[in-house]
């Protein structure tokens, strides 16, 4: 037994002291035919350069980003995807971009935040009143105060990414308005104008609808759609009752003190009673608004800067035949501008940190930013001043005829924050679960809770 | 007795400490905090007493709405649920061909991920562009069409049915090794004193089942009571809050910063599974027949 042992064992030490001497040999060979030349030197000092060259770029290899969004996050043509692979064969680095539906973005981004589990990047709405009230930026992001782009952005949006002094997001969006696209040539067909009140609104949808063909495209499913009017009206609200946005603030006026907002429900559910957003409403998503709309089987969509040349991009033949006119919903004749829109934040929790700031100055040079909006249909401007708009000279008439205010989002606290859940009592308010007083009593009653949680002096 | 035979007690610390650490005390956490004001918020905690419960039963909001929705969908999924995949499993383990593939196709929803099956039947359930619309339109039934997810009459009854569809193979599974592990004697004792089909699933089969019947009954009610995936996936809780349960509820409430809310509905939730565990299984014990 111990005999057989010690063969063994010899012959393991043998065995390991000829591959120790093979290689040894190899080695030597490798310094002896070196030492020959100092050619080949060289060659091995380009071999090792290249070698640790490449091990930088294996390096960087292993460096991905990551970076969640929710689907109106990004433009749907890719662009940022595609320059996001340039930005990978130039530097190695990979951008990993986690997409999650619209309906969830909010609730998924704010759990993952919680729990210390943020994307390295992520995509949120921008807000100028409650930036730090729904992200809380100064705990859970990086300030980007100090980067080089920042006063090359738009200094109008800047407090709409801004915690008091410090800028934590990037964003690219020009001001965001929605109003009703329409088929010039089912109107022509039929007679009608642009609705300028909301009696001329209503009879060119029954008169559409009349004629066989679904007047509005309206889109629940994604939850974020349906209250649009009332929140977009918000400027118009603004105009009628004098110093209203502070009024609100300050907890001084409530949100069912505004008949107008009333109104508007009211006339929202008219509407689906009336079968003005035929039968599918409830299940369509925003997205399906281009078919509709080009085959003739809907008229009109609510929507935002951009659709009309991305409808033209997917179906060349709509080129030249959508009209524009703003929502007539309480006869109002105001458009809402939205200064807020989405932006790239970097998590505090990343361990990339560096590499972020480095993929957000990628996408700020000029040609990049060139790129983005050439790439981006839906986008016809961004908050860049060196970056020229694309507004057709038809937006830029309707604009200057037509007076606008802030969208109540973007200058009342606590009303982003309870977008989703406005959307779904609205959508309540249309399975005949809720009415439109109701409605607007949970809107304002929800209002109320975010402030008290959020301790504001006002509402103590 | 032999007291040679008994385990020391600390031969247990190290089991008890586990469940302490990552059952017990979290729970307990979970249960202090609904009685507390804690949000994304501020900073300080401060007791608020049985605020949130009085919030939860008061009346005034939709919790209550929300607790029923959670029942009914329990009861009703899981008596589906478990008559399906009993029938499934008695036709499975009779002499048919192929019985093997009929026993995957029934189980294979089952390892769908459930961001797929969503995905899936929203598309298949639109109300003009989806599957089953149209082949109700084909085949002449249109006065059956309906937007399956889009109205409150509807959408709750179509989620209960994606719920069966996904999760009747589990439950036939358990069923099939349930029935399998009936001794064929006590059938052909049966057969023998002139027993019938209905006979032998009576006075046979479901009494050797019953520890079967008990496992798939509290398995069912347990994910019944917490379910949250495929609510989320198909409506998000819609139309408006229609078809919301508890733990959308709780997922909202922890997403909007609330989180003493949402620990005051997580725990009502705990406490209201582990009743209903207990008393099942309970019940189901006192009727085992050996």
């Amino acid at each position: 037994m111990r005999r057989k042992t010690a063969l063994v064992l010899t012959t393991l030490l043998i065995g390991i002291a000829c591959a120790s001497a093979g290689c040894g040999a190899s080695g030597g060979e490798k310094e002896a035919a070196g030492a020959d030349s100092a050619g080949t030197k060289n060659a091995e000092a380009e071999d090792t350069a290249a070698q640790d060259t490449g091990e930088e770029d294996t390096k960087k290899k292993n460096i991905t980003l990551t970076f969640g969004s929710h689907q109106s996050g990004l433009p749907s043509s890719g662009i940022v995807q595609q320059i996001a692979e340039e930005y990978e064969e130039k530097t190695g680095v990979r951008i990993d971009f986690q997409i999650t539906p619209d309906a969830q973005w909010k609730d998924v981004l704010t759990t993952k935040i919680s729990a210390g589990e943020a994307p390295d990047i992520f995509c949120s709405d921008s807000d100028p009143v409650a930036l730090e009230d729904q992200l809380k930026p100064t705990l859970n992001c990086i300030p980007l105060t100090d980067e080089e782009w920042v006063s090359r952005i738009d200094p109008s949006v800047i407090p709409a990414v801004s915690v008091g002094e410090d800028v934590y997001a990037i964003t690219f969006p020009g001001y965001k308005i929605y109003w009703y696209y329409y088929n010039k040539e089912i109107f022509e067909n039929l007679g009608l104008t642009a609705p300028t009140n909301y009696e001329e609104f209503k009879h060119v949808c029954q008169t559409i609808k009349d004629a066989g063909i679904i007047p509005i495209y309206e889109a629940v499913q994604d939850g974020w759609h349906q209250q649009l009017p009332f929140y977009e009206l918000g400027g118009y609200y603004n105009q009628l009752h004098e110093g209203l946005y502070d009024k609100l603030n300050n907890n001084e006026m409530k949100l069912t003190d505004i008949p107008e907002a009333l109104t508007v429900l009211q006339q929202l559910k008219e509407f689906q009673q009336s079968g003005f957003y035929g039968e599918d409403f409830m299940s369509n998503s925003t997205s399906g608004d281009y078919k509709a709309i080009a085959d003739g089987t809907y008229a009109m969509t609510l929507e935002g800067f951009g659709w009309e040349q991305s409808l033209a991009e997917q179906y060349p033949e709509m080129e030249g035949k959508i009209g524009i006119f703003t929502m007539p919903w309480a006869d109002a004749q105001c458009i809402g501008t939205n200064p807020a829109s989405n932006a790239y934040f970097i998590s505090a929790t990343s361990e990339y940190a560096e590499e972020a700031k480095e993929f957000f100055r990628y996408l700020a040079t000029p040609e990049v930013l060139q790129q983005r909006l050439e790439g981006d249909p839906e986008c016809i401007a961004l908050c860049w001043p060196e970056i020229a708009p694309q507004y057709p000279q038809s937006y830029v008439d309707y604009l200057d005829s037509i007076s606008s205010g802030t969208v109540m989002q973007a200058a009342v606290k606590y009303v982003g924050a309870n977008w989703m859940d406005t959307g779904k009592d609205i959508a309540a308010m249309f399975a005949d679960a809720m009415t439109p007083e109701e409605v607007l009593q949970s809107i304002s009653d929800r209002r109320d809770e975010q402030a008290l949680l959020m301790g504001d002096e006002n509402w103590k | 007795m032999n007291e040679k035979k008994i385990y020391p007690w600390y031969f247990m610390t190290g089991a008890v400490l586990l469940f302490l650490m990552l059952f017990l005390i979290p729970s307990m956490m979970g249960i202090f905090y609904s009685f507390t004001d804690w949000n994304r918020y501020d900073d300080n905690v401060n007791f608020v007493g049985l605020k949130n419960f009085q919030k939860v039963f008061s009346g005034n909001s939709n919790y209550l709405l929300f607790i029923k929705n959670t029942l009914a969908f329990t009861v009703i999924s899981t008596f589906v649920k478990t008559v399906l995949a009993l029938a499934l499993a008695i036709l499975f383990t009779e002499k048919i061909k192929l019985a093997n593939l009929h026993r995957a196709i029934a189980f294979a929803p089952q390892v769908m991920s459930m961001l797929v099956v969503g995905l899936v039947f929203k598309a298949m359930l639109h109300p003009s562009t989806g599957f089953l619309n149209i082949f109700l339109r084909a085949i002449g039934l249109e006065a059956l069409t309906r937007d399956w997810l889009g109205s409150i009459d509807t959408a709750f009854g179509t989620i209960i049915c994606v719920d069966v569809w996904k999760g009747v193979g589990y439950g036939m599974v358990i069923f099939i090794a349930g029935l399998q592990a009936i001794p064929k004697e006590y059938y052909e004792a049966a057969e023998i004193d002139g027993a019938g089909f209905w006979a032998k699933v009576g006075n046979v089969m479901i009494p050797f089942l019953l520890p079967t019947i008990t496992v798939n009954i509290v398995l069912s009610i347990s994910y019944g009571l917490r379910v949250f995936d495929i609510v989320y996936v198909l409506t998000n809780g819609g139309p408006g809050y229609a078809t919301d349960v508890m733990n959308t509820v709780v997922f909202s409430e922890f997403s909007s910063g609330n989180y003493a809310m949402g620990s005051t509905v997580a725990s009502l939730l705990a406490l209201l599974t582990l009743a209903v565990s207990i008393a099942i299984t309970r019940t189901a014990n006192r009727k085992e027949v050996y």
